[in-house]
């Protein structure tokens, strides 16, 4: 067995590419999860059983099945009514994905946090509304940064899976590139360093971000 | 909702299930020695191997499933290593989850007080000895949730194998969606199976948490 | 050997003991002697290292400098290694009991099993012989009802005498006690006292580590008062108790007699 990395480095800027792709897909994901599980959370928390038992049950679906399933069931589900582009339909699919786990987070530091605050600030007279937007939610999403962080992390090795749909991330941007080659082991060497690159340095980002918002708890 | 053609694709979907099962459970048998290694290992005196568990463990978390799925088996025959679908799945499943067990198995050993050692250690038994009659029975309990987990999350991750043609349960509904054009059908009986097999594996993993606590409520 | 000599050796004899954490010297050459059937008490205020004197001679601390004999024969060899320390060290933990501050009953067995564990395991003793020595040494506590239940069950001052009952049943030739009570709640001391009273009757040989003066004082044969890893004064326990020598040890009593007002 010899390695042969020429090929690996010929093609680096394709990898590269695959990279910026995955990154803006990473980036887009991660805005919508967590807005949008943030927004799940309040109103499956704060309306009636009407609004809150589908969403609850969304959040219980798409943890409970594959995340390949979801792509594939989205795919093929909006392609029957729409021709989307692959990208859009990976960022909705690992967005719903992660805004269900994210949701399921912040349902649970906002009932933490909702117990005494919530009293406490109605009685110096702040509404309703108003007590959850700028008293609760905002103690909620510092104490849930560690698990979102986690669910971050996740999810941007996730972003690999979409090459199954035609995502054209580092995974798919490389494929090309291993049929002319014939060397799939070095080129995917190389990818997995790429992640595990990423993924430390996140790691250490996410350890940076508890440290700043500990003192806060 | 063609509740007709759910009918007719049930038994294909069954039988994939069964392989997502069987692919998923040998994994988790096979994973659970892999990481009694790795723990092994790293109790070892010798530095260089416990560094080598160290790495392993965090190069597998560290990187995607799935990317270690496309090296093992697309890469691997480059190193000699030609491994059917199937087997290739249980394999890098097994590698995969065996290094996040082994950081669950570690966890619950360290979390049982010290105390029980060195009650057990005064009384005049060894080291081994304490771990096998006094840690490991107390550690179980809390393992069994934490593998529980993990097992979880690689059945949900078997899918990943459709990729390397492996007929489960995500190759079958993917390739009949694409056949039907029925991807609500489909999904929802597929989505379905996921669920009765992960709840079963809930189920399992409580009666044995249950057994494992007994002395706590007798 | 003639029964002379043999009580001229002590049960335990402690000699030169230092012991450091990192830079902090927490023993500065300690010296003691619990001579067989007698009872040894140590007091002292928290911190000064009565924990570690006694870890140190069940070796679960590692001392690094001194000698520590039991019956004659050293606890700590520093001239040993590896498997060869491990089986000296774990035949010699077997003719020692010690009992904890926080009981470390072994909660996934019950409380038979927590006694006759030992003996099986270590002695080889079938499980009938076993059991009815673990039902003996519950008796001895007063708690042979409580045998099949498990210890999550059982009240601080029941689980601290089944603690007393698994060490009783090694047949050690000293008893060590860290605290024993320190942990329970008032009401449930005396019950514990009482079994360690029994002991004191039957010439358990026993080194206590307590803050319960007044059962120090009616127990012991001699006393230590410790601080600072050194022991300040020693007597007999009427005279360390009401009228001691040193200015550390009066101040020590007066504070502890205020605390506990
Ligand atoms: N494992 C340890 N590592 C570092 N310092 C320790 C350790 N155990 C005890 N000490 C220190 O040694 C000193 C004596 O502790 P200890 O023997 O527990 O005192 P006592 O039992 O008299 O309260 C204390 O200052 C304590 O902080
Ligand atoms: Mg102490």
């Amino acid at each position: 067995m010899e390695f042969d990395f020429s090929a690996v480095i010929t093609y680096f800027p394709t990898l590269l590419k695959g990279v910026g792709v995955a990154a803006l897909v990473a980036l887009a994901v991660a805005l919508m999860s967590v807005l949008g599980g943030l927004v799940v959370a309040v109103i499956s928390i704060y309306t009636n059983k009407v609004v809150s038992a589908p969403l609850r049950f969304f959040i219980w679906l798409f943890m409970t099945t594959p995340l390949l399933l979801q792509l594939y069931f989205l795919y093929f589900g909006l392609g029957e009514w729409i021709l989307i582009p692959a990208v859009v339909v990976g960022i909705l699919g690992l967005g719903f994905h992660y805004m269900a786990y994210n949701a399921d987070i912040f349902i649970t530091t906002i009932k933490s946090v909702s117990g005494g605050q919530y009293e406490a600030s109605r009685s110096l007279g702040f509404g309703h509304w108003r007590t959850i937007l700028y008293i609760i939610v905002p103690q909620a999403f510092i104490r849930s940064i560690p698990q979102l962080g986690n669910n971050m992390i996740l999810m941007v090795k996730d972003t690999s899976v979409l090459s199954a749909i035609g995502v054209a991330e580092l995974v798919y941007a490389s494929q090309y590139a291993i049929s002319v080659s014939f060397r799939p082991f070095e080129f995917f060497i190389v990818i997995a360093a790429m992640y595990y690159v990423i993924n430390i340095v996140m790691e250490l980002g996410q350890a940076w971000l508890e440290r700043q918002t500990s003192y806060r708890h | 909702m063609d509740f007709d053609l759910m009918v007719e694709v049930t038994p294909l979907l069954i039988r994939a299930a069964w392989v997502t099962i069987d692919i998923s459970s040998r994994a988790i048998f096979f994973g659970f020695f892999v990481a009694c290694g790795l723990v092994f290992l790293q109790t070892l005196r010798f530095a260089p191997i416990r560094w080598f568990a160290r790495g392993y463990v965090s190069i597998v978390r560290g990187t995607p499933y799935f990317v270690q799925l496309l090296l093992v088996f697309y890469g691997g025959p480059s190193i000699g290593l030609r491994l059917d679908p199937v087997t290739c799945g249980v394999v890098v499943g097994a590698f995969n989850i065996g290094a996040y067990m082994s950081e669950a198995i570690r966890g619950s050993i360290e979390s049982v007080d010290n105390g029980q050692t060195e009650a057990a250690r005064s009384l005049g038994f060894g080291r081994a000895q304490t771990m096998f009659y006094i840690v490991l029975p107390q550690a179980a309990s809390l393992m069994i949730r934490s593998v529980g987990v993990l097992a979880i999350v690689l059945i949900k991750n078997s899918s990943l194998v459709s990729i390397i043609s492996v007929v489960e349960l995500t190759y079958q509904a993917q390739r009949l969606i694409g056949s039907t054009y029925k991807p609500l059908e489909i999904f929802t009986l597929s989505a379905l199976m996921y669920i009765v097999i992960i709840y079963a594996v809930m189920g399992i993993i409580e009666l044995a948490y249950r057994r494992a606590t007994r002395y706590t409520t007798q | 050997m003639s029964t002379e000599q043999q009580t001229a050796t002590p049960m335990v004899e402690v000699r030169n003991v230092h012991k450091r954490f990192g830079n902090l010297e927490v023993l500065k050459g300690i010296n003691l002697t619990v001579d067989r059937g007698k009872i040894i008490s140590i007091i002292g205020p928290s911190g000064s290292g009565k924990s570690t004197l006694l870890r140190s001679v069940n070796n679960l601390e590692v001392i690094d400098d001194g000698v520590i004999l039991l019956d004659g024969v050293q606890v700590n060899r520093p001239d040993m290694k590896g498997m060869a320390f491990e089986r000296h060290i774990n035949h010699i933990r077997q003719n020692m009991g010690m009992v904890f501050q926080h009981f470390n009953l072994f909660p996934h067995m019950s409380t038979i099993d927590n006694v006759t564990l030992a003996p099986r395991k270590l002695k080889g003793m079938d499980k009938k012989a076993a059991r009815e020595l673990g039902m003996e040494q519950l008796e001895r506590v007063g708690l042979a009802e409580k045998a099949d239940v498990f210890p999550n069950w059982l009240s601080g001052g029941q689980k601290q005498r089944v603690a007393i009952a698994r060490a009783l049943a090694m047949k050690p030739k000293v008893m060590l006690f860290d605290e024993a009570t320190s942990a329970l709640d008032p009401e449930l001391v005396e019950e514990v006292n009482q079994v360690m009273r029994s002991l004191a009757d039957e010439h358990m040989t026993m080194l206590i580590v307590t803050h319960e003066m007044s059962f120090a004082r009616d127990v012991s044969d001699w006393a230590l008062f410790m601080d600072g890893g050194v022991v300040v004064e020693e007597s007999a326990p009427d005279k360390l108790f009401s009228n001691p020598d040193q200015e550390r040890t009066r101040n020590f009593l007066q504070k502890h007699l205020e605390n506990n007002k």
